[in-house]
């Protein structure tokens, strides 16, 4: 084999490996990163759902948590159909893990009507907050409902999850932020 | 004349619409676009937060004109969004780390091709030059003197 013959099978084998590295690049909104990883988890505070006034008040302010036992934060909307499958996993992990664990989710650019359609439909009784703009998602670097945010006993987060989340799933980030 | 008239009319409907899309709306300056266009959409492909419609870069929007207002640089707001969603929020790659490999593959590439091309021709330029010119005597001269050995046969 040539010098020439060599340098065009080298060009060849770069393009290859460049073409497999390109295919190989993940755009997978679950394995995008989180740069509050490790980083005091944001706070705010949010008018609740018409289903939580009651037990919760007008509004919920999650600097009223953060510090003090680990949170789930769920970000959630009715016209998000994806967010159907995990609503009632979120609901049985709060069922189990309710009193170590504070749950919160986000209803997110939302119509309140649908919004509280949604909760009565799946019979969620962890408080859901109301964020028709979304505000608190981009402070939390959501890139799409749904998602989902651990967040430690020290008011750190700690993992996130894009996508619907599974019992299995959620029960392995739950146990994460019990240890 | 007529039906000419009618397809540059027709042509002419997107570009005008074009024109309007791209005008920011009237509550924010052109500041606000100006910012958003550095940035991604986080749930679109290939679009910036200053093209996209979508809820969430409505807000990064209004949250960009927010900041404008409370005094804070472009920079400032950038970092804000980086802090978030980390360096993928930019639009463009950052021209530092890996992010500078991105922005000097291309002048690499080109860098590559020119030395390519150089070398190419200068070989042929030197080619072109081994060649020796001949006049046309000379030619008449070697033709005679084929055409003499093989009429005698190839014998010299």
């Amino acid at each position: 084999m040539n010098v020439r013959s060599l340098i065009g099978l080298l060009v060849v084998l770069a393009l290859g490996v460049l073409f497999w590295w390109g295919m190989q690049t993940k755009d997978q909104r679950s394995e995008l990163p989180t740069a509050l990883a490790g980083r005091q988890a944001p706070t705010f505070e949010m008018e609740l759902l018409d289903a939580y006034t009651g037990k919760w008040g007008q509004k919920l302010n999650l600097g009223d948590y953060l510090g003090k036992k680990p949170i789930v934060l769920n970000f959630w909307a009715s016209w998000c159909t994806v967010c159907y499958e995990e609503a009632s996993v979120v609901e049985a992990a709060w069922r189990r893990w309710g009193k170590q664990v504070m749950f919160v989710g986000v209803d997110t650019q939302d119509e309140r009507s649908k919004g509280n359609e949604f909760v009565a439909r799946f019979g969620l009784t962890f408080p859901n907050v109301y964020d028709p703009r979304g505000k608190i998602g981009i402070d939390y670097g959501m890139y799409g409902v749904p998602e989902t945010f651990v967040i430690s006993r020290a008011g750190k987060v700690v993992e996130r999850h894009a996508g619907a989340v599974d019992a299995p799933t959620l029960e392995k980030m739950i146990r994460e932020v019990l240890k | 004349m007529k039906r000419w008239l009618l397809v540059l009319l027709l042509l002419a409907v997107p570009v005008a619409a074009q024109t309007v899309g791209n005008q920011p709306p009237p509550d924010y300056s052109p500041k606000v676009f100006e910012i958003a266009k550095k940035l991604r959409c986080p749930v679109c492909r290939g679009e910036s937060a200053a093209e996209s419609n979508a809820g969430v870069t409505q807000e990064m929007r209004r949250q960009i004109a927010e900041m404008l207002k409370e005094g804070k640089s472009e920079d400032e707001i950038i970092q804000y969004f980086v802090d978030r969603y980390t360096n993928w929020i930019l639009y463009e790659p950052p021209k530092k780390g890996l992010g500078l490999v991105v922005w000097l593959a291309p002048v690499l590439g080109l860098l590559i091709f020119g030395l390519g091309f150089y070398a190419y021709t200068r070989a042929a330029a030197q080619r072109e030059a081994a060649m020796v010119d001949v006049d046309d005597a000379e030619i008449a001269r070697v033709e005679a003197e084929l055409e003499e050995r093989s009429r005698s046969g190839g014998k010299s």
